[in-house]
């Protein structure tokens, strides 16, 4: 008898499958979008970083809804259910792949920022703190999107899920750029890890942790998977 | 060892005496000969795709009859009596005549009616023998 | 190890419009269960409470010994389960899911998945929404049977299919019964297919169980009897005969406990029997479910 993890570690490699058109197509735009980066032509740098940004946000909205809703809405949840795995174990498949899949394109952005940043020297160095901040914000907005959607089964979660946070994002940005412990050291050669820097990223991260354990604590408490 | 039984769903009469009829009909024309082994009820069951069930009341009324017997350990075989294929035989004239009183019967035909059907019968196969 | 493959006691589960009330189904190992219902009766929902897939309000639920749905993961090793609504990954082949199913599942039977490939006449490497609808209901079973799994759990394994596909799925569910340790439940509005293969037969009516009898018993027990009534002749109520229908001279009894004593107890009324005839599953089936109906409804 196989054990448990490989089970879900399978079920994580099936979705990655799956999607593997969706996969390639977001590592080519992430390519191209670098590519355009490199050109350190004042105007194609910030078209290049905003256009990627947002095409980062839609592909993490799009996984979140093809991953966990098209089980239920092309009727596979059945078979998938009949594997020998809980629901906790199907969570934790579903979080885990969605993330993946998320991850590829917003790692290399982050790479990218801080490659530009640290080695090319587009923005100063004081810039990094941010833009580690900046660019955590779409992951902790992409966690909590998967979530609602996985929690709330429906279409319906999912767009509702999309609005809330990608809209925070408009209420977020203007906080940020208002703290002037955040963004004063901008200019500065060097990265200055102040207490309001580690204290925002400390939030981001907990704010991670914090969804996957109400997640957590939702999906046990349902009575029924299919 | 091979065998071709129909099991007919059209066929009004229940599973089980279909297959006790095959089994006997092959006995009674020799195909099976006592003491042979048969299939075992499992067997016979996935061969034929009907029951276990099914098969295993069959086979309980073939061993009641003495037509069959089964052996734990060594499955099912035809029985040894060595008259077997001429008792079924008779078992089956007997069931034949028993129809034919009751018919006569109902349409009130006395013996000697009766008696001259069967010889016209009788006349009719043996003329069909002997072409 | 208990002795039952499936231990259903007591088990009750309420919907919004349906609800599921004191279901008791024991299904010992070894045998083949069919579960016959219309439409909606319960059916779909007694299987997914069983698979662990939905927990019952009430009532205990036992599969090859495991509790349900706390141990279901230990009891869906065992199990091999499709469905009638159930859909696999349209844009993946034959191919990938047998790849997929054999990675999870260590008693995988390669050999017998190409006989069943060839038996059920399916192209491991066609993409699955290139399937027809019979095609598509054979390769999820492919992907159940293959594994030799000790219990298979099929919600309408036939249905929709055509006579051959029909008979190809009979006999291999037949075949998985060559083996004394596997035991199969399946559920259909098939009655031929449940007379035919199923030891054990469980009715299943507006969420009750309204019968659940071995196979032969269950059939012995119902006869339709075609009478004559002489005109002046009241038909009394016989025990064992759930309904008469009489129109002018004729009238047609049906029993549901019959007893060899019974053509002669018309007679002694004073009626004549004509013809005592056995009855089909399917008549048995829409019988029963008017008779309880009748009986609620009373």
């Amino acid at each position: 008898m196989t054990d448990q993890t490989s089970v879900v570690r399978q079920m994580v490699w099936k979705d990655l499958q799956l999607h593997r058109p969706h996969i390639i197509a977001t590592l080519v735009c992430g390519a191209a979008a670098l590519a355009l980066l490199l050109l350190k032509h004042e105007g194609s740098t910030y078209f290049g970083a905003v256009t990627f940004f947002i095409a980062l946000i839609l592909v993490g909205c799009l996984l979140a809804a093809s991953n966990i809703l098209n089980e239920r809405k092309k009727q596979t949840l059945a078979f998938v259910m009949s594997l020998p795995i809980s629901s906790i174990q199907y969570t934790t498949a579903k979080l885990v792949g969605t993330v993946l899949m998320f991850l590829i394109p917003w790692l290399t952005l982050v790479i990218a920022a801080i490659w530009l940043i640290a080695v090319k020297g587009v923005f100063p160095h004081g810039t990094i703190p941010i833009a580690l901040i900046v660019l955590t914000l779409p992951f902790v907005g992409f966690c909590a999107i998967t979530a609602m959607t996985l929690v709330g089964k429906t279409e319906g979660w999912n767009i509702a899920a999309n609005v809330i946070f990608n809209s925070s994002y408009s209420l977020v940005w203007p906080f940020i750029a208002g703290t002037p412990s955040l963004v004063g050291d901008l200019g500065k050669k060097e990265p200055v890890w102040n207490g309001a820097v580690l204290t925002f990223l400390g939030c981001e991260f907990a704010a991670i942790v914090l969804i996957l354990a109400i997640t957590y604590y939702l999906q046990s408490r349902k009575r029924d998977f299919v | 060892m091979g065998h071709s039984f129909i099991i007919s769903q059209s066929d009004k009469r229940p599973m089980y005496l279909q297959i006790i009829e095959q089994i006997k009909q092959r006995i009674a024309v020799g195909d099976w000969i006592p003491g042979q082994q048969i299939p075992s009820i499992r067997q016979l069951a996935v061969d034929l795709e009907v029951s276990i069930i099914t098969v295993k009341r069959a086979y309980l009324e073939l061993e009641r009859e003495g037509i069959i017997q089964t052996r734990h350990g060594k499955g099912s075989q035809v029985a040894q009596a060595g008259d077997l294929g001429s008792r079924l035989r008779e078992a089956e004239l007997a069931q034949h005549l028993e129809q034919v009183a009751k018919l006569g019967t109902m349409m009130g035909l006395g013996f000697g009616d009766l008696e001259e059907r069967l010889r016209a019968a009788t006349d009719q196969v043996f003329d069909k023998e002997l072409k | 190890m208990n002795d039952l493959a499936i231990d259903l006691r007591g088990v009750s589960k309420k919907y919004k419009f349906f609800s599921l009330d004191k279901v008791d189904i024991q299904v010992p190992r070894g045998q083949v269960m069919g579960l016959i219902g219309p439409n909606g009766a319960g059916k779909s929902t007694t299987i997914r409470i069983l698979m662990g897939l939905v927990h019952q309000d009430q009532g205990e639920v036992r599969v090859l010994g495991r509790r349900m749905p706390e141990e279901q993961i230990a009891a869906k090793w065992d199990i091999g389960f499709s469905s009638e609504d159930l859909r696999l990954y349209e844009a993946m082949t034959l191919e990938w899911h047998m790849a997929f199913v054999r990675s999870v599942y260590s008693t995988w039977d390669q050999q017998y998945a190409n006989l069943l490939l060839k038996r059920f006449g399916l192209r491991a490497e066609q993409k699955m929404k290139g399937f027809s609808h019979g095609q598509r209901v054979k390769a999820a079973l492919l992907l159940v049977l293959a594994r030799r799994p000790r219990l298979l759990v099929l919600d309408e394994p036939t249905t929709g299919l055509d006579p051959v596909a029909r008979h190809e799925i009979l006999r291999e569910l037949m075949g998985a019964m060559a083996d004394e340790e596997r035991t199969v439940l399946f559920s259909s509005h098939n009655t031929q297919d449940v007379e035919q293969i199923s030891d054990q037969i469980t009715f299943i009516d507006r969420g009750r169980v309204i019968d659940s009898f071995d196979k032969e018993t269950y059939l012995d027990r119902w006869r339709r009897l075609r009478l004559e009534v002489p005109p002046g002749i009241d038909l009394p109520a016989l025990p064992g005969v759930i309904a008469v229908k009489q129109q002018g001279r004729i009238a047609i009894a049906t029993a549901n406990a019959f007893e060899p004593d019974l053509p002669n107890a018309y007679e002694r009324t004073g009626a004549r029997v004509n013809r005592v005839e056995n009855m089909t599953l399917e008549e048995i089936f829409v019988a029963n479910v008017e008779h309880s109906r009748e009986e609620v409804n009373a």
